[in-house]
């Protein structure tokens, strides 16, 4: 891609994002959100492959309607009360709008079927802003929103995005989109929880950030897209292999490492506000993504493949790896044994 | 636009006061009167029949016994998820090198297949399908006829072709073909010397794209012997609506719809080809990815 078109991208999605997470004026966030989606479409179709322009094209029709949601319910409520302050969502009408908004724009079920797509469409870099950093403003604004949205709605979302994220991962081979539904999933734990501690929500979506970025990145670094091409990239890095099948467990939540943290906090926060059987429906519900996690460290690290493979042995990477990889790995595994000091900013 | 020709013909009608031809010219489509609505018909078109929503059956029977078909294939959909990709287990997804798709040995084999030619656009080519001897191969036979039809626009003509059935899943879904795994298509074939092209199709989700098509060219030698022949999908090539685009890309094999052959080599005559069976290969000695230009051609210097 021409450097000068990838600066004014990466720098109007900066500027995107920071506008959202600054405004108080729902005008403001809406063009935030606007400016994000526009800027990540020549990312997503940087390839100008059919099925790039595709996902662009379906990433951008779903966006350009949650935001044209959000706006609406901006305005009905702007129209009820008299004042456009993001904090002050009063009518009731207004949330439930804005709640479906939010759902679009994360890819919570049912507003979910867009995402593997995109995913799938886009390389694997763009897939990590997509997952990460796209979600951000969202998420900042249904965090703000927090105490006036009801609650009932986003628990059948959470509970659902749950469910079909762990559901419809289990048959899929293509990386790409086992990772979708995986993030379809983290996006339950983190919405079931936000109404009652909006905090809680955010530490999920941070360390939910921080794991994610580690396995896209080694990814990216031992350039495989399906578990057949996972299963020979030992040869290529044997140490990150092995790192890898511990970053994927901790994203599926596992003790002692850093993905339990936010599950158990959460389990114990639902338990507190009386939500039992929620948090035990979530909880059975991690174990389908366990399942796919589980086959990913199989392909990745656990088992060698047979003498007969599948795909040519590819026995070295072209670039190094990034020391970022190195630190998010690192902190992916290893954060559980802090988690007071964690906590204490909660 | 028809719509708007329509009540504008209907508009001024009425300013005539004959309210009855208003009345009838808005009617004439619904009843599918031909002699009241002019419509152009293609030689070789067939005629006009009842419009589709005439020919809905509104039964309550045949609506449940579909309701009772689709369900079950939903449940058979569910077992088949269960147990791993494509209704089978994942070690068979990561271990397997080679696989048929379609081998013609019934004619329940041949149902799945549709064959086509220039007679939808007026031409004069024939083609057939069915068993061969034994009934150990397809026989796809036929005349070419490259005269085109004289209908003032079309200029070109001679094609015949035979594509596979799109898979439809419960309450017809499409469902797409993962071919991710490998890299060659593997055809047994017996021609007849005649030069075929293999299209892929994708069967994109926007109708922009529904045109694009990757093929590639498969030369038979005629004779009596049968030939093996293997395409990688990176010699696949880019078409839409018939031309080669500037930009190449290559074909992504985790969704594909439909397999298809045609002959369109203008020369005039018989055709044959059998085929035995189509699979897929992983041929681990092929390390080519894309076999044309994939950089940037127009960088500024």
């Amino acid at each position: 891609m021409n450097p000068q078109a990838k600066l004014i991208c990466t720098i109007s999605l900066l500027l995107g994002t920071t506008i959202t997470l600054s405004s108080n004026h729902w005008a403001l966030a809406w063009t935030g959100l606007e400016i994000n989606t526009l800027a990540i479409l020549p990312l997503i179709a940087k390839s100008h492959h059919p099925r790039s322009i595709e996902a662009a094209t379906k990433y951008f029709l779903v966006q350009a309607a949650a935001s044209a949601l959000i706006l609406f319910s901006s305005m009905a409520n702007a129209w009820h009360t008299g004042q456009w302050d993001i904090t002050q969502l009063t009518c009731p009408t207004s949330c439930l709008i804005l709640t479906t908004a939010i759902a679009m724009k994360l890819g919570m079920v049912p507003f979910h079927f867009w995402f593997p797509e995109v995913l799938q469409g886009c390389p694997l870099t763009t897939g990590l802003l997509l997952s990460t950093a796209m979600k951000l403003p969202p998420i900042t604004l249904l965090f703000m929103t927090s105490q006036s949205l009801n609650h009932t709605p986003l628990v059948t979302m959470a509970v659902l995005s749950a469910a079909l994220g762990g559901w419809m991962g289990l048959n899929q081979t293509q990386i790409r989109k086992i990772l979708a539904f995986s993030s379809i999933s983290h996006l339950g734990w983190m919405s079931i929880i936000i109404v009652y501690s909006p905090k809680l929500a955010m530490l999920n979506f941070y360390l939910y950030v921080m794991i994610t970025a580690a396995v896209f990145l080694t990814m990216n670094s031992i350039k495989t897209l399906n578990l057949s091409t996972l299963m020979t990239s030992w040869a290529k890095t044997p140490t990150l292999s092995a790192m890898l099948m511990l970053t994927l467990l901790s994203l599926a939540g596992l003790p002692p490492l850093t993905g339990f943290l936010p599950k158990w906090l959460i389990i114990q926060e639902l338990t507190k506000q009386d939500m039992v059987p929620a948090a035990v429906t979530m909880a059975l519900l991690s174990l389908l993504s366990l399942f796919f996690y589980l086959r990913l460290a199989y392909c990745a690290t656990v088992t060698l493949p047979p003498h007969t493979t599948n795909h040519m042995k590819q026995w070295h990477i072209n670039k190094p790896t990034s020391p970022l990889v190195a630190i998010l790995v690192t902190m992916s595994i290893i954060l559980l044994p802090i988690s007071p000091t964690i906590l204490t900013t909660i | 636009m028809a719509l708007a020709v329509m009540l504008l013909n209907s508009a001024s009608f009425h300013a005539g006061c004959c309210r009855h031809k208003v009345l009838l010219s808005l009617r004439a489509p619904l009843l599918g009167d031909s002699k009241l609505c002019s419509s152009y018909r293609r030689p070789g078109a067939e005629p006009a029949k009842k419009l589709s929503w005439q020919n809905a059956d509104f039964s309550f029977k045949k609506g449940i016994d579909h309701l009772k078909t689709q369900l079950s294939l939903l449940k058979k959909e569910t077992q088949d998820y269960l147990k791993g990709p494509s209704g089978h287990q994942i070690s068979q997804h990561l271990l397997e090198q080679t696989k048929v798709l379609w081998q013609f040995r019934s004619q329940e084999d041949l149902n799945k297949w549709v064959i086509s030619s220039d007679v939808e656009i007026g031409g004069k080519s024939k083609v057939y399908i069915k068993l061969g001897r034994n009934n150990q191969a397809a026989l796809l036979y036929g005349t070419l006829n490259t005269e085109a039809p004289r209908d003032g626009e079309t200029k070109y003509s001679g094609y015949c072709s035979m594509r596979s059935r799109p898979a439809v899943g419960s309450f017809n879904r499409k469902k797409y073909y993962d071919w991710s795994n490998f890299n060659t298509l593997y055809l047994r074939v017996r021609g007849d010397g005649r030069p075929w092209m293999v299209n892929i199709y994708t069967d994109p989700y926007f109708s922009h794209q529904k045109d694009d098509l990757y093929s590639y060219f498969m030369f038979t030698r005629g004779g009596p012997y049968w030939e093996e022949i293997k395409i990688p999908f990176s010699k696949f090539f880019l078409s839409s609506r018939g031309r080669v685009q500037d930009n190449q890309h290559p074909i992504w094999l985790d969704k594909v719809r439909t397999l298809g052959f045609t002959i369109g080599d203008k020369i005039d005559g018989p055709f044959q080809l059998e085929i035995d069976f189509l699979g897929l290969l992983n041929d681990r000695a092929h390390r080519e990815e894309f076999a044309y230009e994939a950089y940037d051609k127009n960088t500024p210097v």
